[in-house]
């Protein structure tokens, strides 16, 4: 009763990858430079120094180059189990507020004529058995996100250019110069972003942008117990994220909307819009 | 031209309110702005530190807990990250190092979230219908009766 | 309370564009129409419409000063709408709203300033103190009234109606290409959305003007002219049938399409919109009023002046309800169904008072009038021939001089 059906190109867990997750240390020294110095790009420049000596000698040349990186999402979700780690684990990480979300699970439950989709509270304290008034032959979760799209409309519709993409592929948001007018909730059509009811400016996922700039994955990849989630590069070399898409058969959401998101999924049904 | 005059003034005041604005524009723009694109760059560095990441992973926990660490390796949860039954590190251990109980559920509801069988989940998965797999009534903390959650397998 | 029927996408379930993005586009009809209707008389010279057109222009002006309220009051940060001016990102659509707003506010200030600049002079010269301070101001400090500077002004009026507009055009169909442009949306991509919403612009400044013409006229004690009115009425009548046109070709091909979003698009046009789009957008907006356009234009020779006005009015209030359903429909139906094409969310309702309530409505379209109103006082809409223009408060004497503190 293996949990991990090994159908594809995995990312094992956090413990036996061969670049290890950070230790405690790493990690808290991590958090620390980030309330004092800042992390500074290559364009040049010299690395900004470091606030205790001691934590500069252990993060000491990790000033981060946006050039190196072109970050990609995978999905398999023939292996979700619709627990929510993820969804928690993505609230508590970048306080989202409730009823909103940057990241959720949806059930497909399908026959041969009919479908039936739920999300209670995008999945945040998992699913409850259900039952519908069709004959079931399938049923499945689909983890959704933002897709990061390459080519994306949600930028294109900015008017203040609050909304754009990083050179390492990740659409973000400038909350200190986004107006608040909604137009990029319009325009995404995937349902990803939502105006913050405190802020009242447009929020997503970021691929927690602040932890994949220091090595971790996101929180959501962090979290899922089965390997459903995997965060890769396409600029590394052997990066399984990247062979899954180069070698596999992979979908993605949407894809007549030619917005070329940067989320792959294998095993998509074709009930998943 | 001279009964043109009113055409003049009117051209000149659209001049100087025109200069004016663009002056005024130049004052207003941020300074990283256009620097990569149409946005501000800045904002990049901000997002980097936008807060402390919450969540560190397993081998993390595994530093001072090495002997929960050990047995979750070997048993069927080896893969499930700590964090998802209990609290994400910072949580437990603050920056300057001091330490906090952080919160764990250890009634059913928690397992039954990944294991309580219901539609959806890959038939593979080990899922049980609680009622008819708990002896008794399904309440409290009965799963840990049996199983221990760090190698849960029988 | 909100209810969902089908599957919504859980970040789909909130009404973002509100009631204030309704008005939006409304005021930028009327702007629009009412300097369609002007520019009619002013660069295609006909004739029929010079009772109108000074109203008309008056008109665009007083709604154009109002028109970028709603946007500011929806702003989730309203303090930065500046932004959209200084930085710009011209890949949106809506970053156009910048450039365009100004220069047509610029292009109408023009001309209203070279149409109406006779009557600054004469109230420069006819007061004293500060008001003949601000009218000189306003005057530029230019008192030529002579033949050929009259002529100049001709010309410059001209020529600002010709760029002014293409510029009405774009600043109400760059409103209908924000919605036609969003792929992601089913019920609001199509390349027809910026001509429906610039036709209808067309209707409501059109019927607009029917009913502002009339009222206007009564107040003043003015006769009202039939050729105005039949012209009126006539060119309501094309535009109507026009816009009636497209937006029925537009559902008439997606039903026929059938494509992936018909399934839930007829859902909600059958539950959620019956009321405001069957009832009130096509058949009380729509066919009510073109069968009573149709008797005023088709008979127009057998009718009896106070029959045409009737049932020109009463067409035009129905157009004016019309337009307002379909930017409703648009605007507010586009945002009930999610984009999963599998739910739909229950109507939008409204608050009452608030940023964005119907109070804040009601006044929004209150407050061109009395601009309006204000523009009578200190301008004077009408040519003054021996008398000034009079407010719309009854009793005001005729043919004296306005107070100096006026």
């Amino acid at each position: 009763m293996d949990p991990k059906t090994q159908i594809s190109p995995a990312v094992p867990s956090e413990e036996v990858d061969p670049p290890a997750g950070p230790t405690r240390r790493q990690f808290l020294a991590a958090s620390v430079r980030l309330s004092g110095g800042a992390v500074v790009f290559l364009m040049g420049a010299a690395a900004s120094p470091n606030e205790g000596p001691e934590k500069a000698a252990e993060v000491k040349g990790e000033a981060y180059n946006w050039d190196e990186h072109r970050y990609a999402y995978l999905v398999d979700t023939s292996k979700c189990i619709g627990c929510g780690a993820c969804v928690r684990a993505c609230k508590a990480e970048n306080q989202v507020p409730d009823g909103f979300y940057r990241t959720w699970v949806e059930r497909y439950v399908v026959g041969m004529e009919d479908s039936h989709v739920d999300s209670p509270e995008g999945g945040l304290n998992g699913f409850s058995p259900i039952q519908v008034g069709f004959p079931v032959t399938k049923s499945f979760f689909v983890p959704k996100l933002c897709n990061h799209c390459r080519a994306t409309p949600c930028t294109q519709v900015c008017p203040v250019g609050a909304s754009y993409r990083t050179k390492d592929g990740a659409v973000l948001v400038d909350g200190e110069r986004c107006i608040g007018c909604g137009y990029c909730v319009q325009a995404c059509p995937f349902g990803s972003r939502f105006l913050h009811p405190v802020t009242h400016t447009a929020s997503k996922c970021t691929w927690c942008y602040h932890r994949i700039t220091k090595g971790l994955r996101p929180a959501c990849v962090t979290a899922c117990p089965t390997g459903t989630r995997q965060f890769g590069d396409l600029r590394q070399e052997g990066d399984p994220v990247r062979q899954a898409i180069e070698n596999d058969r992979v979908s993605i959401l949407q894809g007549h909307l030619l917005t070329e998101p940067q989320c792959y999924y294998l095993h998509l049904d074709k009930e998943v819009r | 031209m001279e009964h043109a005059r009113h055409v003049f003034r009117v051209a000149l005041v659209l001049i100087v309110v025109l200069v004016v604005f663009f002056l005024t524009r130049g004052f207003l723009v941020p300074k990283s702005y256009g620097l990569y694109g149409p946005y501000r760059f800045d904002n990049v560095k901000e997002q980097m530190n936008a807060r402390a990441p919450l969540y560190a992973g397993a081998a993390s926990c595994g530093e001072c807990h090495a002997e929960e660490f050990a047995k979750r390796a070997g048993g069927s949860h080896k893969n499930v990250n700590c964090e998802v039954c209990h609290a994400p590190l910072a949580l437990h251990v603050k920056a300057d190092g001091s330490v906090v109980a952080p919160p764990v559920d250890r009634s059913f509801t928690l397992c039954a979230r990944c294991h309580r069988r219901i539609l959806g989940r890959p038939l593979k998965f080990p899922q049980v219908v609680l009622e008819q797999h708990v002896p008794g009534p399904v309440q409290g903390k009965v799963c840990l009766e049996c199983h221990d959650p760090h190698s849960p397998k029988i | 309370m909100l209810e969902i029927s089908g599957y919504a996408f859980p970040n789909d379930v909130h009404v973002t564009w509100s009631l204030m993005i309704v008005m939006y586009p409304y005021i930028t009809g009327f702007v629009a129409g009412s300097f369609i209707v002007t520019s009619l008389y002013h660069l295609f010279g006909r004739q029929e419409f010079k009772p109108v057109a000074r109203l008309a222009m008056a008109t665009s002006f007083a709604f154009l000063l109002v028109a970028s309220l709603p946007l500011q009051l929806h702003l989730g940060q309203p303090q930065r709408g500046p932004s959209v001016m200084i930085t710009p990102h011209f890949t949106s659509a809506m970053a156009g709203f910048g450039i365009l707003y100004s220069f047509y506010l610029v292009v109408l200030l023009l001309e209203v300033w070279f149409v109406w600049r006779q009557e600054i002079i004469e109230r420069a010269k006819r007061h004293r103190g500060l008001a003949r301070t601000f009218y000189a101001v306003l005057a530029l400090g230019t008192y030529d009234q002579s033949p050929e500077a009259v002529e100049i002004d001709h010309r410059a009026i001209q020529i600002l109606a010709g760029i002014g507009l293409p510029a009405a055009c774009m600043l109400h169909g760059y409103v209908g290409f924000i919605f036609g442009a969003i792929k992601a949306n089913p019920w609001w991509s199509t390349p027809l959305m910026p001509v429906i919403f610039l036709l209808s612009a067309a209707v409501s400044g059109i019927a607009l003007l029917v009913i502002l013409y009339q009222v206007f006229a009564r107040v003043g004690r003015r006769p009202v002219d039939a050729e105005a009115i039949s012209a009126l009425a006539r060119w309501l009548w094309f535009f109507l049938i026009l816009t009636i046109t497209l937006e029925l070709l537009e559902l008439i091909v997606m039903a026929y399409e059938r494509s992936e979003s018909w399934l839930i698009i007829s859902e909600l046009i059958t539950t959620r919109l019956e009321f405001s789009y069957v009832t009130v957008q096509m058949i009380v907006g729509g066919l009510i009023p073109f069968i009573l356009l149709a008797v005023v234009v088709l008979m127009n020779r057998f009718l009896h002046e106070r029959v045409r006005n009737t049932l020109s009015t009463v067409a035009a209030f129905l157009c004016l309800l019309q337009v307002f359903s379909m930017r409703w429909n648009i605007v507010i139906g586009g945002q009930l169904l999610s984009k999963s094409l599998r739910g739909l969310r229950s109507p939008y309702e409204p608050e009452a008072f608030g940023r964005e309530g119907v109070l804040m409505a009601a006044a929004l379209l209150i407050a061109p009038f009395v601009i309006l109103w204000v523009f009578d006082r200190v301008l004077g809409i009408e040519e003054a021939e021996g008398e000034d223009g009079r407010g719309e408060a009854p009793g005001t004497e005729t043919g004296s001089a306005p107070s100096p503190t006026a």
